[in-house]
């Protein structure tokens, strides 16, 4: 039996053997369902944010529309005293829905994604009400393509491999097939190329599936870069599994055996590793307390309030030119905004901590990340997608920043009771996350798919290795 | 008979060291989730007292305010934690633990300790219940795959029979064999147990103690079903390796793939809302059409008048004996508060419409319906946060319509001037949640507990008719 003959074999039993059959339409319909459902999370997402932001430029032009008024004179200044207040900014802050946040859902579902940045908030109430989705929902998490990666893919290929070998022997005829001129090594990476070579084609038709207009978006030019390291990281942990389950096959145990140690591997892998990580980096570095920087930003707001005459009081000290007689707006503007500001700066040191000690989380799981294969490739894809925490958590601080700057930007004009004219609201800071570069991203993942891949090669070698004194033990038999 | 099965098994898989690896591991994992999920519950009811108190004090002390602008800062509803999510939070991660009473809204639960959480924590949950549900049945899959099959393939079976071993008695020792393996996992439930009593009751849950019983019979059914169905599965089939690989794949789609698929497939076809969407309809259709310009709104509020003006016999609003801004706010909260009762009640409906279509996916996956079961009993379920939410939303109700009260009363012309002080904030009422019953519990999942009783049932069948089965294909073979 040739290697041809071999492989003209196993393609016909991927068509006709039942197992292998369910098995691979079951992976289709799970690549495919995974694919059409990220798709659409992702519309939905740009949908939202466009929407935002369009309700919020309409209302900003509507607002800049009359300050031009009064100051083409088509309004008179005392028929719209509110007309370019100062202390009503506002500005939309949007993130980017990730580029493919179709394949990785990531934290993109429980993060907000939209904030009208308005002076009347304080920092920590700068995200709206976004907290209605499902629980349901949210805890299960998404079936997404990476999870079809990190879970199904492995199993599919435990499953039309483990007895690749073993089957031919316990049947009796592993001895009749080695009669032919062919070694054990041949005829397990034969094997094995076609039956892995179907679950990779798969997953290569489902990606190329994604990138059909109208289904993960149109922005096809900007997912390409993207989907070229998501592939690369999920290509990596392709091989380490096949990597493991060569080597595992190369022990030469039993079929059941091997399937039990495959098994094993995968539960360790997917379902130990990132729940024993998930807890141990939760208990090391535990977030403060958030029902504690409520009660202390509460506490802030309302001491603030009690003490605004002092307040007002310390402003008019500081700036001596804001006491204009002609102060016309109500004094509770500036009030308000004082007040704000007070708790802004008692509430900016607490939320610095939680991105700290996120911080140091991350920093912890990218250390132990290559302890469970699963965790490191579930925070590649998720990178590459644009749908990380970290991604997430520095949007936050960038709407945190933006506002700063805002108030910075109109505090004179709002402590003066001054309208702002034409020429300072446009030459006001626009929001604009920096995102990370396709360069940076690359930078990150490279070491983790580096570990996969060197792992594979040297699992892969091992299991070569292991076949070929297999064979050689056969032979002396 | 049967004791001398049971100890033969016994014997067996005390040699066998896959068995004692596996059980040792998953006993470590549940002394660990244990004690993980006792830290978790102790600092979450800490950090809640101390924000109950905080609250508490903050209000007391806010000195003279109007209680209007009092009503806007309000006051919040800490969610409590119960003592049994040591043993199973549920939803709990997932769903807001503060509710901000303010004025003219309803806001949804805020601070979801997922938007702390690591990327992985949806991956697998370090909790008992998490432990028990994913590492029980495939404890009862490694325990009893091999059971019939085995026997067969080494010849042993015949011998079993010739013995006058009935295929009832083969079957229930070697049922009783396993789950008495199984049973050995206890002690990291009762760790969880004792860990659990030795926090506060601050929920009082009712019923704790049947509760507790509950959970304990659900899981004792749940580990019996895998059981039986392996015994099962492993007298049908020919060999104990394809008993093996069918039953892994079971357990991988029932515990692993089917509860994403379940909760995806439940959130499209019955969508949540969208929050931002959401947010400002809320935020529209509870304000704009009372407080707002159009002609109905105008109507609306000249009505109020009308009748108020009627109902004291005056002609104007100066004349009347109360303060008239006082009473136009309770009539602006009880219009929105029919408005918020619509919404939510769609946003509530859809989520029990996915927990419905997740509960049909339960047929396939008894880890589904069992996971509704134990965080229904533990009160950290859907349904227990929405009892919080909606008692929290009575209390808002009432303490809006004191602090509207005082200034209808007590406002006289200086209505928004008017000012409250610590005498008249101390005497308001703090938020008493009172938690269901353990009858309106058991009522929500009846059907998951039928389901959970059916699996039992079906594979209890499907082991007692197939052992039955394997002993007549052996004689007449």
């Amino acid at each position: 039996m040739s290697i041809q003959a071999i492989t003209a074999q196993e393609k016909r039993a991927l068509k006709t053997d039942p197992t292998q059959l369910v098995l691979l339409v079951a992976f289709l319909l799970a690549c495919l369902y995974a694919v059409l459902q990220g798709g659409a999370y992702r519309q939905t997402q740009v949908e939202m944010t466009t929407s935002f932001t369009e309700a919020q430029i309409e209302r900003n032009t509507a607002w800049r529309d009359r300050l031009v008024a009064v100051e083409t004179g088509t309004t008179a200044p005392e028929d719209d005293r509110w007309a370019g207040l100062a202390m009503d900014v506002s500005f939309p802050a949007t993130i980017t829905p990730g580029p493919l946040s179709d394949l990785s859902q990531g934290v993109s579902d429980v993060k907000p994604a939209a904030s009208r940045v308005s002076l009347w908030r304080s920092v920590d109430r700068l995200f709206g009400n976004y907290q209605i989705q499902s629980p349901i929902d949210t805890a299960a998490g998404a079936f997404d393509l990476a999870f079809v990666v990190i879970f199904i893919m492995p199993l599919m290929m435990i499953a039309l491999s483990y007895d690749v070998l073993s089957e031919d022997r316990e049947l009796g005829r592993l001895g009749l097939i080695l009669s032919q001129p062919i070694s054990v090594r041949q005829l397990v990476t034969t094997r094995l190329k076609v039956r892995f070579g179907a679950v990779a084609t798969i997953l290569l038709l489902s990606l190329l599936v994604s990138l059909l207009p109208g289904l993960g978006g149109d922005d096809f030019a900007t997912r390409v870069p993207f989907l070229a390291v998501w592939l690369l990281v999920a290509g990596a942990y392709f091989l380490l599994w096949a990597a493991v389950i060569v080597w595992a096959i190369s022990l030469n145990l039993k079929g059941e055996t091997t399937a039990l140690l495959l098994a094993g591997l995968w539960i360790v892998n997917g379902l130990v590793g990132p729940a024993s990580l998930s807890a141990a980096a939760e208990s090391l570095y535990p977030t403060p307390s958030r029902l504690a920087f409520l009660s202390e930003a509460r506490e802030a707001s309302a001491e603030a309030y009690k003490s605004q005459a002092d307040i007002m009081q310390g402003m008019l000290l500081d700036h001596p030119d804001l006491t204009a007689e002609n102060y016309s707006i109500p004094e509770y503007i500036r009030t308000s905004f004082l007040v704000t500001r007070t708790v802004d700066e008692a509430v900016v040191p607490v939320l610095q901590r939680f991105d700290d000690v996120q911080a140091e989380r991350r920093q912890f799981l990218s250390a132990l990340q290559y302890a469970s294969p699963a965790v490191l490739t579930l925070q590649s894809l998720n990178l590459a997608a644009g749908t990380d925490l970290n991604r997430h958590v520095a949007f936050e601080r960038s709407v945190r920043n933006f506002k700063q700057a805002v108030a910075e930007a109109v505090e004179v004009k709002v402590l003066a009771g001054e309208r702002l004219s034409l020429a300072d609201y446009d030459g006001l800071p626009r929001f604009r996350h920096q995102e990370p570069s396709i360069g940076g991203i690359l930078g990150q993942v490279g070491l983790p798919v580096g570990f996969l891949i060197v792992v594979a090669i040297l699992l892969g070698a091992i299991a070569l290795n292991n076949l070929g004194r297999l064979q050689n033990r056969i032979r002396e038999s | 008979m049967i004791k001398a099965i049971i100890w033969k098994e016994l014997l067996q898989y005390r040699r066998d060291g896959r068995v004692m690896s596996v059980l040792l591991i998953t006993l470590a994992l549940g002394f660990a989730a244990a004690v993980n999920g006792w830290s978790t519950v102790e600092t979450l009811q800490r950090e809640r007292q101390s924000a109950v108190q905080s609250d508490r004090d903050t209000w007391d002390n806010q000195g003279k305010k109007n209680p209007h602008t009092a009503a806007h800062f309000s006051r919040y509803a800490f969610q409590p934690t119960s003592n049994l999510a040591v043993f199973d939070p549920g939803l709990k991660d997932f769903m807001g633990s503060a509710i901000w009473l303010e004025a003219h809204y309803r806001d949804p639960a805020t601070l979801r300790a997922v938007e702390d959480a690591v990327e992985i924590q949806r991956f697998a949950r370090l909790t008992p219940a998490w432990i028990l549900q994913v590492f029980a049945p495939l404890l009862a899959i490694l325990l009893a795959f091999a059971g019939i099959a085995a026997e067969r393939e080494r010849g042993t079976l015949r011998q079993v029979m010739s013995s006058g071993v009935s295929p009832q008695h083969l079957f229930v020792g070697k049922a009783i064999a396993a789950l008495c393996i199984i049973a050995l996992l206890a002690p990291s439930v009762i760790a969880a147990v004792a860990l659990a009593a030795n926090t506060q009751d601050e929920m009082g849950l009712p019923g704790a103690g049947l509760r507790l019983a509950g959970i304990v019979l659900a899981y004792a059914i749940y580990i019996g079903a895998f059981t039986f169905a392996a015994i099962g599965i492993s007298a049908r089939v020919a060999k104990s390796k394809t008993a093996l690989v069918i039953l892994v794949g079971f357990w991988a789609a029932s515990v692993v793939f089917i509860p994403r698929l379940a909760t995806d497939v439940g959130s499209t076809l019955s969508p949540a809302p969208e929050a931002t969407d959401f947010e400002a309809r809320l935020s529209s259709e509870s304000s704009s059409p009372f407080w707002g310009s159009s002609e109905a709104a105008q109507q609306r509020r000249a009505d109020i008048e009308t009748e108020v003006l009627a109902q004291y016999g005056v002609d104007n609003i100066a004349d009347l004996p109360i303060n008239y801004d006082g009473y136009l706010l309770q009539e602006s909260e009880e219009f929105a508060n029919g408005v918020f009762d619509r919404m939510y009640d769609e946003l509530w409906g859809a989520y029990e419409d996915q927990a419905d279509i997740v509960r049909l996916f339960s047929l396939v996956s008894p880890t589904l319906a069992l996971s509704n079961i134990s965080s229904a009993l533990a009160g950290s379920d859907m349904q227990a946060h929405r009892h919080f939410a909606d008692s929290a939303e009575l209390f808002r109700r009432d303490f809006v319509r004191i602090l509207n009260e005082e200034m209808i009363e007590n406002g006289g012309e200086d209505g928004y001037g008017y000012m409250s002080d610590n005498d008249f904030w101390q005497q308001n009422p703090d938020f008493d949640y009172q938690p269901p019953t353990a009858g309106d519990v058991l009522s929500n999942v009846w059907a998951d507990i039928l389901i959970l009783l059916a699996w039992a049932f079906l594979a209890y069948q499907l082991a007692s008719r197939s052992v039955r089965f394997s002993f007549k294909q052996e004689a007449m073979a």
